[in-house]
């Protein structure tokens, strides 16, 4: 009986763990799945504007100490909302000279072939950002240390990291005004109608290249605002892009591509299924039990939980 | 692209061996021979992905899968099981087209961006496995008793000169696949894989075999770079960098051709290295950041590479490029027409139908767009398949070539059930189809655009040749045009040219939809004679079309939907007097002040 | 209000227009029929700035339409109802409506223009928390044109409101069609393939066969004309 009550903790432990991981991993998927949502554009960059967003956070808390009078608790979460916008004005402009030759309202029906050059732009600018990142941020792995994480709440038993679970509640609150904005505000429907049917939201007046640059901007501003919010939790380097992309990919294809709310819940069933699968798997596998998720998905419902059967053939 | 230009292909290749030869054989400094060698090894793992990606469009993020595994047999070969290099590279190579096949069948079921991002996760999910299972880094060990025979040379041009047998032995195959009945089916699926497979190429066969094709090679280039750097880890066989090089040697360089991956990695790895040799204390990274320059830049500049960008600089938009008709038979005369009836043997009842439909159903969510559709087509007729817009006209088309499945409902073709059929199946049987939309291939020459449909009828490549050439010259494309850029022609002339790729076989029954759509009116009459005349030939006709004034001196028979059901069927005169008819297409109200001004 | 001279267009690589030409008049209600693959949707889509013409003049109110980007043409006060509906699936029907009022025209009058297109169609205000694509295809159609109507446009182009739809919600369609104009004046452009209801309903209309206009004409004068049969069944 003790066995099963120490495996119970354990199990609900971890299920703890990939809750309070998963809201930021549920944020971060919601960025993604705005842009590929809105402009249909599959941004491998994406990780990298996380990366950003983490090295920007740490620079204004820790680095430069820009925050530093709104002291240790405040500091770190206001400097990954600052890191929002900064990223957003980057994705913006990247949007305006780089993107928006190959992509935008012209190219919405073009054929596969156009469709891969934006992939494929997209990886340039990961390898850039990424490598870029190496050279200006060095490769020694830093984080935003807070008196909060390695400081543990308990409950019944089960721990709760302080740092991890004020990003997830954070988390929540920026999904929650994200899902506001996107619902009730004028500009929020255009994105959303310009997602829906680009033709007709042209047709009603809506400039639909500005949607998808806004889109972008906001869609890469959010990742890096839940990049902000793990930085206090884990430490992080350049490359650290890299290993989310597929997180990333795999919580949007799971909650369905061209739902953001569906990105949402698939980023939590990621982080979850990331943590509760160290119950049985050595650590270092626990990104391959992901891959396996996104493969399953992928072929055998490829819309997800909540999104449209979207293809082109 | 007669044997004159393999010959010179061929050439090509030997000159360019022999000069990096004898520049490598000056070369003194180490670091600049391993940067020649490797040049050689990127180029050849450009070329893998070439292989699939490049030639067939199914574009791959996940080549350091293969790079890896035949990096890693060999390794594992060699360190654990003492097995030479010479032995273990040919075995990585098998690996890695065992990987290729099991990747191969669940991932081509997934289009456009699930591929890639599948292709993505295969490489990485091996990266965290392999580090798991203990492989950080495994140094190869020096041999120093028998250093020749575990492929270990003091001299690292030896090295350089094995990579440049790899690389021209894969460049050989790749020239041989590009001017192939394989590469011309690759190319046909990358550019409209639904036409591929209305004329009769198996879209699933070819593209396993170029997965297969492009496993083996990116699994020798793995094995050779574990010997030539004796250290392998987990994210230098599998790493995400691995994928994007391979991409980017073939998109830099040129896509879906051979010398493209050559240039690529020509240009990039040496500016790559030496930047990384100079730089990389200071700046750290420099070859990322160059690797991704020089994605964004050539895909604003030239998106398919180089090669191409220059290919059309050189060649003057006004003169069409002369290119040798490939297999061209010595003589094409018009005289040569090859019979119908030879290529297609299926008896059917003299007077009983060609094509059967019964109680044919297709729904699409509420939407009844064929609604229980029964009708004949009678064999040596032109039947004409008229309605409204919406009607279902071109859905119709698709469930008779099994592009949609019907929901219930049977379709037999001279005895045969169609029903279930996939789209080269359908072909196979004897039945042509076009499309509203022609996709010409716009770099390759007409008798190329034709030629692919003729693959489905014959067993050579000099046979299919003169197939095309017979359908070029059943609908008067003659032979200045058969050599002509596709890219250049009219209308009317594009039209012809899906007629004869339709044609090439030998159907019996050719679909045709909307051949007419835009034309003026003397192309218009010029096209009508053409198919009149294909039709006393012997080939059935069923058409859709909407210039009507046109179709009433065309056809037999009229059959007209609307809202996917049949609300007519007989004799152009009839039809076009039939009342539901004339509401369908003119309205109630029509009907009704018709009648109202004539009682 | 809209003029249009020898327009060509080429598109999907065909000529879908040749040398056409049509007026539009403020407060009229013009219509434009002609068998399928005639060029009619090419017609619109050219007016909307979707497709640009090889050569030919558009003039709307005094202004050089082609030189006006397309979502800036909503702006001018043209309204687009566009063929299949193309409503906004997955957003509710007063966010369709919301979104047929972004101009910066109508959104000051948003709430005012919203009612008066909810009275227009009730089964709207019925549904006007459902979502779009949920609708049936006549209601989808109804949205369309509320969508339409919501811009306080001055010109409402209609590209075949009864595609797809059956007889009796066509007569409901075009009844409420015939409603907007005769009650809020607005000038309407209407393509149509059911020719009689078209004809029926318009000031004057225009025949097109193949890219060309081959007959134009008051309504009188096309009602009944057999030329049209022509155009339509070739004999």
């Amino acid at each position: 009986m003790e066995e099963l009550k120490w495996f119970a903790v354990d199990f609900f432990q971890a299920v703890t763990a990939g809750l309070l991981v998963g809201g930021t991993y549920g944020l971060m998927c919601v960025g993604l799945g705005i842009i590929f949502g809105v402009m249909r554009v599959v941004n491998f960059a994406q990780g990298d504007f996380m990366m950003l967003g983490m090295y920007i956070t740490y620079y204004l808390v820790t680095g430069f100490g820009v925050l530093a009078f709104l002291g240790p608790y405040a500091g770190p979460v206001v400097g990954a909302a600052l890191a929002g916008p900064v990223v957003f004005a980057i994705g913006w402009l990247l949007h305006r000279y780089l993107l928006a030759r190959i992509t935008g309202a012209r190219v919405i029906s073009a054929e596969a072939e156009g469709h891969y050059t934006q992939i494929i732009m997209t990886l340039g600018v990961a390898l850039v950002l990424a490598n870029g990142g190496l050279i200006l941020f060095g490769s020694t792995p830093l984080s935003v240390q807070t008196p909060m994480s390695r400081e543990s709440w308990e409950v019944w038993l089960i721990f709760f990291n302080q740092a991890r679970t004020v990003a997830f509640v954070l988390a929540i609150l920026f999904a929650v005004g994200l899902y506001l904005f996107l619902t009730k505000s004028d500009l929020g429907k255009m994105l959303r109608a310009a997602a829906d049917n680009p033709i007709a939201a042209a047709y009603v007046g809506i400039d639909v290249d500005r949607s998808h640059r806004f889109a972008f901007g906001l869609g890469v501003g959010i990742t890096a605002v839940a990049g902000g919010l793990l930085a206090s939790t884990q430490s992080f380097q350049p490359y650290i892009g890299f290993d989310f992309v597929i997180v990333m990919y795999a919580g949007v294809v799971l909650g369905g591509m061209g739902s953001i709310l569906g990105a949402f819940w698939g980023g939590l069933t990621i982080g979850l299924v990331q943590q509760v699968s160290t119950l049985v798997l050595p650590y270092q596998l626990q990104n391959t039990a992901i891959f396996v998720i996104f493969l399953l998905i992928i072929f055998f419902r490829p819309q997800g939980m909540f999104g449209r059967v979207w293809e082109r053939a | 692209m007669g044997r004159s230009d393999k010959a010179k292909q061929y050439f090509a290749i030997f000159a360019f061996a022999g000069v990096y030869l004898l520049i490598g054989w000056f070369v003194r400094n180490s670091y600049y021979q391993l940067m020649m060698t490797l040049v050689l090894i990127w180029a050849t793992v450009g070329i893998s992905w070439n292989m699939l990606s490049g030639y067939s469009g199914m574009i791959s993020f996940g080549h350091a899968a293969f790079f890896g595994l035949g990096g890693y047999t060999m390794t594992i070969a060699f360190v654990t099981f003492g097995i030479t290099p010479w032995i273990g590279i040919p075995l990585g190579v098998v690996v890695g087209v065992i990987a290729g096949i099991i990747i191969g069948l669940p991932t081509f079921r997934l289009r456009g961006h699930y591929f890639a991002l599948s292709m993505l996760a295969y490489p990485l999910a091996m990266l965290y496995v392999f580090e798991w299972m203990g492989y950080q880094e495994v140094s190869l060990p020096m041999k120093r008793e028998a250093p020749t025979l575990y492929a270990q040379f003091n001299d690292q041009r030896t090295y350089m000169a094995l990579a440049l047998v790899l690389l021209v032995i894969c460049m050989i195959i790749s020239l041989h696949v590009e001017r192939s009945r394989f590469g011309r089916s690759l190319l046909a699926i990358k550019q409209n894989e639904a036409a591929a497979s209305a004329a009769g190429i198996n879209p699933l066969r070819w593209k396993m075999l170029a997965m297969m094709l492009s496993a083996a090679i990116g699994a020798a280039a793995g094995g050779l770079y574990a010997i030539v750097l004796l250290v392998v880890t987990p994210q230098t066989m599998f790493g995400a960098l691995v994928s994007a090089q391979a991409l980017i040697m073939a998109l830099f360089g040129g896509v879906g051709v051979f010398w493209g991956p050559v240039i690529g990695a020509a240009v990039l790895v040496p500016l790559a290295e030496t930047l990384h040799a100079e730089l990389g204390s200071v700046i750290p990274g420099i070859q990322g950041v160059v690797y991704g320059i020089a994605i964004i830049v050539i895909i604003l500049l030239a998106p398919e590479g180089i090669y191409w960008r220059i290919r059309e600089w050189l060649a003057r938009p006004a003169t069409l490029i002369k290119r040798p008709v490939s297999w061209a038979p010595a003589a094409a005369n018009a005289a040569s027409v090859v019979p119908i009836a030879e290529s297609r043997t299926q008896t059917a009842p003299a007077d009983g139908p060609l094509l059967h439909l019964q109680a044919v159903r297709r729904t699409f969510g509420g939407l009844r767009a064929v609604d229980d559709v029964t009708l004949d087509i009678k064999p040596g007729t032109i039947h004409g398949i008229i309605g409204p817009n919406g009607a279902g006209k071109t859905t119709l088309f698709n469930v008779i070539n099994g592009f949609l499945a019907a929901d219930s409902g049977n379709i037999t073709f001279a005895g045969t059930k169609l029903t279930g059929l996939k789209p080269h199946d359908v072909c196979r049987h004897g039945i042509g189809r076009t499309f509203q939309v022609v996709r010409a291939f716009p770099r390759m020459t007409v008798l190329e655009n034709v030629v692919i449909g003729a693959f489905v009828g014959s067993t050579s490549n000099a046979e299919a040749a003169r197939l095309a050439m017979t359908a070029l010259d059943r609908v008067g494309l003659a032979d200045e045009q058969a050599d002509a850029i596709a890219g250049g022609l009219t209308t009317k002339q594009l039209r012809l040219m899906e007629l004869a790729r339709a044609l090439a076989p030998g159907p019996r029954l050719l679909l045709l939809d909307e051949t007419l759509a835009g034309l003026g009116h003397d192309a218009l009459e010029d096209v009508l004679r053409i198919i009149r005349q294909i039709n006393r030939d012997g080939v059935t006709i069923a058409i859709i079309e909407h210039t009507m004034h046109a179709m009433v001196k065309l056809v037999d028979r009229f059959s007209v939907l609307d809202h996917g059901k049949l609300i007519a069927d007989g004799a152009p005169a009839d039809v076009v007097k039939d009342r539901n008819v004339i509401e369908a297409y003119l309205g109630r109200k029509w009907m009704e002040r018709a009648h109202d001004s004539v009682a | 209000m809209l003029t249009i001279r020898s327009l060509d267009v080429a598109y999907g690589g065909l000529n879908a227009l040749s040398d056409v030409s049509l007026d539009v008049d403020e407060g009229q209600f013009v219509a434009v029929v002609g068998p399928n693959g005639a060029g009619k949707t090419t017609l619109f889509k050219t007016i909307s700035g979707v497709v640009t013409p090889i050569v030919g003049e558009i003039v709307y109110k005094g202004q050089d339409l082609l030189k006006v980007p397309p979502n800036e043409r909503a702006q001018l006060g043209i309204a687009h109802v566009p063929e299949g509906r193309q409503v906004f699936a997955s957003m509710t029907v007063k966010e369709n409506l919301e979104m047929g009022s972004s101009t910066r025209k109508s959104r000051a009058r948003r709430a005012e223009l919203l009612k008066t297109v909810l009275e227009l169609f009730p089964i709207l205000a019925e549904r006007r928390d459902q979502l779009a694509g949920t609708l049936s295809g006549g209601e989808q159609q109804m949205l369309a044109i509320g969508r339409g109507l919501a811009s306080a446009p001055d010109l409402l182009m209609l590209d075949e409101p009864s595609m797809g739809l059956a007889p009796t919600i066509v007569d409901a369609i075009f009844d409420r069609i015939e409603f907007i104009h005769r009650h809020h004046g607005v000038t309407i452009l209407l393509v149509e393939q059911r020719v009689a209801e078209a004809l029926e309903l318009c000031d004057r209309g225009y025949v097109l066969e193949t890219g060309r206009m081959v007959l134009e004409g008051s309504h009188d004068t096309l009602i009944s004309n057999t030329r049209v049969k022509h155009a339509y069944l070739g004999m």
